[in-house]
């Protein structure tokens, strides 16, 4: 029993145990239909298996799309403002003015630009996230050691092989960290983005069983989605392992 | 000021001056570096060593006067000077292996020198440890990578920025026979800024050292070609004799 409880607790599953027990006990203290019991809604959650997996699809699509094009937008423009100091000076107040906005407010310009379908649902993510990657990689740039760049300068490097073998690899690391912090908000965003004009997505299906006040089926959801941060995250730390190992190594020691 | 006639001149300073600002660091310094030979560069903290090696380097322009490398202009970075930095400058995602393969794939371009690097790895004892990140290693193992990575492209002159500070004793005697020994191998130029007088002495065939007005200068060394330098007492009269000049400049 002792040696159970030890490797209980030397294990990852403890904390999600940790997390079940604990919403037991607001489901016993408080009786209320808004808080369902864990158990009932894990058993739910595997009764609807398919329901949940076309559901968390959409939406990863949707993530996936808008992670993507922020990193193709975001990478060149923080790699820009890092490097060019004029364009730092220039648009770095422009940035800090956007940054904290609460993007959700430029909705109704977004229906109007792209529409009710995805376009509009990506693009709201992908402002909401882009400036986030623009930001680790113009920081990235600036913590970058002066004296690295005169070793460029001592081995008469061009352009290219600057960023080839200085800029590039020491902005992984940030880029991972920038990509984390998306990938979070973008999950979280997906409440906003899939709460108009379309039946499938994790965050349309939260919200229609909360209008419908199905507790479970809306907890389900919200597990669902949990589950998917768990993946994502799970498969971007394993991305980074294998492109910044030289980080993890310098963590571990 | 010329140190002998026997052999060319490679590096010329001529009436160089540089100041940060309205302080004067390096005033009116003119000297002929000679091919092949060492020069040991001494003086207090502060005063502008580091910034001589940076004009010499091409990294700074001086203000006034001029340097001249094989009879060219120094304008920026040349190709056949390499700098050893006082900081090293490992980068942290390259492993030893790939450190010193960079300058060559930078610099020739050539596709596969893995041949000339473990070569090099071998001389300096690195071998062991040529997958290894810069953390992953000792002060010492550190400074020999960041001497390799000097040293793989066949210099002609090499500028070392106190090559063996924060090391401990015995490491950085090992650096030092390391240093005179590829030096002597590969017939470079050498200029080295150290803090160290027996270090000067140990590597440095002539002394230069920088006073506080920012003017320079030389001093041969007659212990640079004797055998086992440290258990001859003449090096410790010569170290006596440097350290009694460094403080007469300093006064």
């Amino acid at each position: 029993m002792k040696q159970f409880l030890k490797r209980l607790l030397s294990s990852q599953l403890a904390g999600f145990i940790g997390f079940l027990f604990i919403w037991q006990i607001l489901h016993l203290l408080l009786k209320t239909h808004t808080i369902p019991s864990p158990l009932e809604t894990l058993a739910y959650f595997v009764s609807v298996p398919l329901v949940l997996l076309k559901h968390t699809g959409a939406s990863v699509l949707r993530v996936s799309a808008a992670v993507g094009i922020s990193l193709v937008l975001g990478i060149p423009a923080g790699l820009l403002l890092g490097v060019n100091k004029t364009c730092k000076r220039l648009f770095s107040p422009l940035l800090y003015f956007i940054y904290p906005i609460p993007k959700i407010a430029f909705l109704p310009v977004f229906m109007l630009l792209f529409g009710l379908g995805n376009p509009s649902k990506i693009m709201l993510i992908l402002f909401i996230i882009v400036f986030q990657i623009m930001l680790s990689m113009r920081d990235g740039v600036s913590q970058i050691d002066p004296v690295y760049f005169k070793v460029m300068d001592s081995f008469c490097v061009s352009q290219r092989q600057q960023y080839r073998y200085l800029i590039f690899p020491a902005v992984l690391p940030y880029l991972f960290s920038g990509l984390r912090i998306s990938i979070g908000i973008s999950l979280a965003s997906l409440f906003f983005a899939e709460n108009y004009a379309t039946q499938f997505g994790i965050g349309y299906y939260i919200l229609s069983a909360w209008t419908k006040m199905n507790y479970v089926e809306m907890f389900s959801g919200i597990l669902a989605l949990g589950f998917v941060g768990i993946l994502l995250f799970y498969l971007l730390d394993r991305l980074e392992r294998l492109c910044v190992p030289w980080q993890k190594q310098n963590a571990r020691n | 000021m010329e140190c002998c006639n026997a052999k060319q001149t490679h590096v010329k300073l001529d009436h160089v001056s540089f100041s940060f600002g309205d302080s004067v660091v390096i005033r009116d310094i003119s000297i002929d570096l000679l091919r092949d030979s060492t020069y040991a560069l001494i003086g207090k903290s502060g005063i502008g060593k580091s910034t001589l090696l940076n004009l010499i380097a091409g990294f700074l322009k001086p203000d006034l006067g001029g340097v001249t490398i094989d009879g060219k202009t120094v304008t920026g970075p040349r190709k056949e000077t390499s700098f050893l930095f006082q900081e090293l400058g490992l980068f942290p995602w390259q492993t030893v292996f790939q450190a010193i393969s960079m300058p060559l794939k930078m610099r020739i371009g050539s596709k596969d020198h893995s041949a000339q690097v473990m070569s090099l790895l071998t001389e300096l004892h690195l071998e062991p440890h040529k997958d290894k990140y810069p953390h992953q290693l000792s002060g010492g193992e550190k400074q020999r990578v960041a001497l390799a990575r000097t040293l793989i492209c066949d210099p002609d002159l090499l500028l070392m920025d106190e090559p063996t500070s924060a090391l401990d004793a015995m490491t950085k005697e090992e650096l030092q026979t390391l240093i005179l020994r590829q030096r002597q191998l590969r017939g470079a130029t050498l200029l080295f800024v150290t803090h160290d007088i027996e270090e000067a002495v140990l590597l440095g065939q002539t002394i230069l050292i920088l006073s506080e007005d920012g003017t320079l200068t030389a001093q041969e060394n007659p212990c640079f070609a004797i055998q086992n330098p440290r258990e001859d007492i003449s090096f410790y009269n010569e170290c006596i004799r440097i350290r009694k000049l460094l403080r007469l400049e300093a006064s």
